[in-house]
């Protein structure tokens, strides 16, 4: 995959779409000899003019620089660990989502179907072994058969049954039979709730697929935003009390799809919520748009990507892109200082922070992800190099983890893999919502990543830059992929070693 | 003097057949659709085999097989355990409280007369006790 660079990738579309260089670079504005060095790599291409020259071959940016294969291969790679599968490596991964994409995206949405599938039958099964319900009609149904075959045997085996007793046991059977019947279809019915939800792919992972693919930046909702802030910006008052001003305005119709926060909310929570009923009632046109993506297959997937476009815009109203991603270098990408001087929550600038990925104007490049105290992963976005967990947890001895025991401020990590890569894992516990007498708090762990490259940017690298060993803490993907058979916190033995010494440290 | 064989069983159309087959093949047979009754009939007409379902109302199968099993008087009794699981950790548990056979349901006639036949033919060997449920 590394020779398949991006000036071959223009080459192949060009080519596929039957276009001369002189055509494709006359449209570019560029000579044809200079688009020809590009083609044979011979010239970097970046910036604008990629932007331009994939419009032409009617493809995206991420098509032309090949992280769409990247990530295709991190997914089959991924996959194929959590199943188990030693001889697929990296290369292997990357060769195969690169000479058939399509057939690699079949695979990954076959597993994910699978993966649908068993969870579907172990819930069923517990159902089963716990629902009295079904237990009673499991045993309805065994004694309509043991009757059935019992009196059918009897009437086969004994030939010198009386007329009467003949007739009554081809009744008790034909009874028999209907109730059985009737039991089935009571089954069904009962395990039709659980089955009717059944899809083949998760609505979360479409929209974090069509998240990926977008590179989680969108610049026509970006443009939208900022529009609308400076429509905003021209009047007198407050960002804040424009949008209150604006959302009282508006008729109770276009406020009813987005339902005002509860009163106990943070401030930030409430902020942010008006600031997405905004977008939801003024941007209608611009957010259906950027769904319109056939990554989407399900209502209940559009929906969700819905919900999440109206989130990205609303970020993008609060934390205006230059003016944030000024402020995030000024302050060396210090979240609570950010937060603080845009008056948003530390998952809200993490947030924003990953998206800052304009192509001329990008910011330090993040991977985010988010856990739950039980590992649930969720809003994973990777960067090159560092792949996020979507099919299993991911290790434990990640600081997203380890965030959960620290409330008050955000801890950091020299993160070492076990090929040598070293990033900066950021992670705090945040609070969702506060929690009244006898509710349960609402919280997550909100993780940021990045190249250890970065860490003179940023100032949680302070303290990182000097090549010392005792700051690294040594961490994998996950236990499948991970090559540390002497971790204290492995759960599943590696797949890429074999042999006792790597099953014997499972930690119990 | 013919073998008498006690059916305990809730379903009436199972109850039917197995009466219809045990009295083909020459039992005397009475019958229980409680499980207590069961019992109580099992003390009262000292039957050779008891045929024992394990669901049913008031007294299931384990229950009774415990108390037949630490009856006295009852030593010579022959139990065959009719049960919906099939697994080998239900059987063991069976054998282990005193059944002396399990057949599970749906069962084959011949087959469930074959292990009646084997079971009356011979006198019962293992002492009865009232062993533990230790499963």
């Amino acid at each position: 995959m590394a020779d398949y660079t991006t000036g071959k990738r223009i080459r192949d579309r060009r080519l596929a779409q039957e276009m001369t260089q002189a055509e494709l670079a006359k449209r570019a504005g560029i000579s044809a000899a200079y688009l020809n060095l590009i083609e044979h790599d011979k010239r970097q291409i970046g910036g604008s003019l990629l932007g331009k020259i994939a419009d032409l071959l009617r493809t995206d940016l991420a098509d032309l620089t090949g992280s769409v294969r990247q990530r295709l291969a991190s997914d089959v790679l991924e996959i194929a660990r959590a199943l188990g599968t030693p001889d697929v490596d990296g290369i292997r991964a990357a060769q195969f989502a690169d000479r058939h994409p399509e057939w690699a995206r079949i695979f990954i949405r076959l597993h994910r179907a699978y993966r649908d599938a068993d969870e579907t039958a172990i819930a069923l099964s517990d159902r089963l072994s716990q629902d009295p319900t079904v237990r009673e009609l499991s045993h309805t149904v065994l004694s309509r058969v043991t009757a059935i075959r019992s009196f059918a045997e009897i009437l086969q085996q004994h030939g010198d049954i009386g007329h009467s007793d003949r007739e009554r046991f081809t009744t008790i059977i034909t009874d028999q039979s209907d109730e059985l019947a009737e039991s089935a279809r009571e089954m069904i019915t009962l395990l039709g709730g659980s089955l009717g939800d059944a899809r083949p792919t998760s609505p979360a992972e479409e929209v974090d697929d069509f998240f990926i693919h977008h590179g989680n930046h969108f610049p026509s909702l970006e443009d939208a935003a900022g529009e609308l802030r400076a429509r905003f910006e021209r009047q007198p008052g407050t960002l804040g009390s424009q949008i209150a001003e604006r959302l009282a305005a508006l008729s109770e119709t276009a406020n009813r799809h987005e339902p005002a926060p509860p009163a106990h909310m943070p401030e930030t929570t409430v902020r942010f919520a008006q600031a997405r009923r905004l977008v939801v009632a003024d941007l209608p046109d611009v957010l259906k748009s950027v769904i319109d993506d056939d990554r989407l297959t399900t209502d209940a997937a559009r929906e969700r990507a819905l919900r999440a476009v109206a989130s990205y815009a609303a970020a993008a109203l609060l934390f205006p892109y230059e003016r944030f991603l000024e402020t995030a270098e000024q302050a060396r990408y210090d979240i609570d200082r950010i937060g603080a001087i845009f008056a948003g929550s530390f998952e809200q600038v993490a947030h924003r922070l990953v998206t800052l990925r304009r192509p001329g104007a990008e910011g330090v490049p993040f991977a985010f992800l988010r856990s739950d105290a039980a590992g649930n992963l969720s809003k994973p976005l990777s960067i090159s190099g560092l792949r996020m967990p979507r099919y299993g947890g991911s290790c434990p001895l990640w600081a997203v983890h380890a965030a959960f025991a620290v409330t008050d401020r955000p801890i950091v990590q020299l993160a070492v893999m076990p090929e040598g890569e070293r990033y900066l894992f950021i992670a705090r516990n945040v609070k969702k919502r506060m929690a009244a007498y006898g509710e349960p708090p609402v919280t997550f762990s909100v993780m940021l990543a990045c190249d250890v490259a970065y860490s003179d940017r940023i100032v949680y690298g302070d303290g990182f830059t000097a090549a010392r060993t005792s700051l690294e803490t040594p961490v994998g993907h996950n236990c499948r992929s991970c090559r540390r058979v002497d971790c204290g916190q492995r759960a599943y033995a590696p797949v890429m070693l074999a042999g006792a010494d790597a099953q014997g440290t499972v930690a119990g | 003097m013919a073998r008498s064989v006690l059916i305990a069983e809730d379903e009436p159309y199972i109850l039917e057949s197995l009466m219809f087959l045990m009295s083909r093949a020459g039992y005397r047979v009475r019958a229980e659709r409680d499980g207590a009754k069961a019992v109580a009939a099992a003390v009262h007409s000292q039957p050779d085999l008891m045929i024992l379902d394990i669901m049913m109302p008031t007294l299931n199968g384990f229950e009774a097989l415990k108390q037949l099993r630490a009856t006295p008087g009852l030593e010579a009794l022959r139990i065959l355990v009719l049960s919906a699981k099939g697994q080998e950790a239900d059987r063991r548990r069976m054998m282990a409280l005193g059944a002396d056979s399990f057949v599970t349901k749906p069962f084959s006639n011949k087959d469930l007369l074959a292990t009646v036949e084997t079971l009356i033919a011979e006198p019962r060997a293992k002492p009865a006790n009232a062993a533990s449920d230790t499963s």
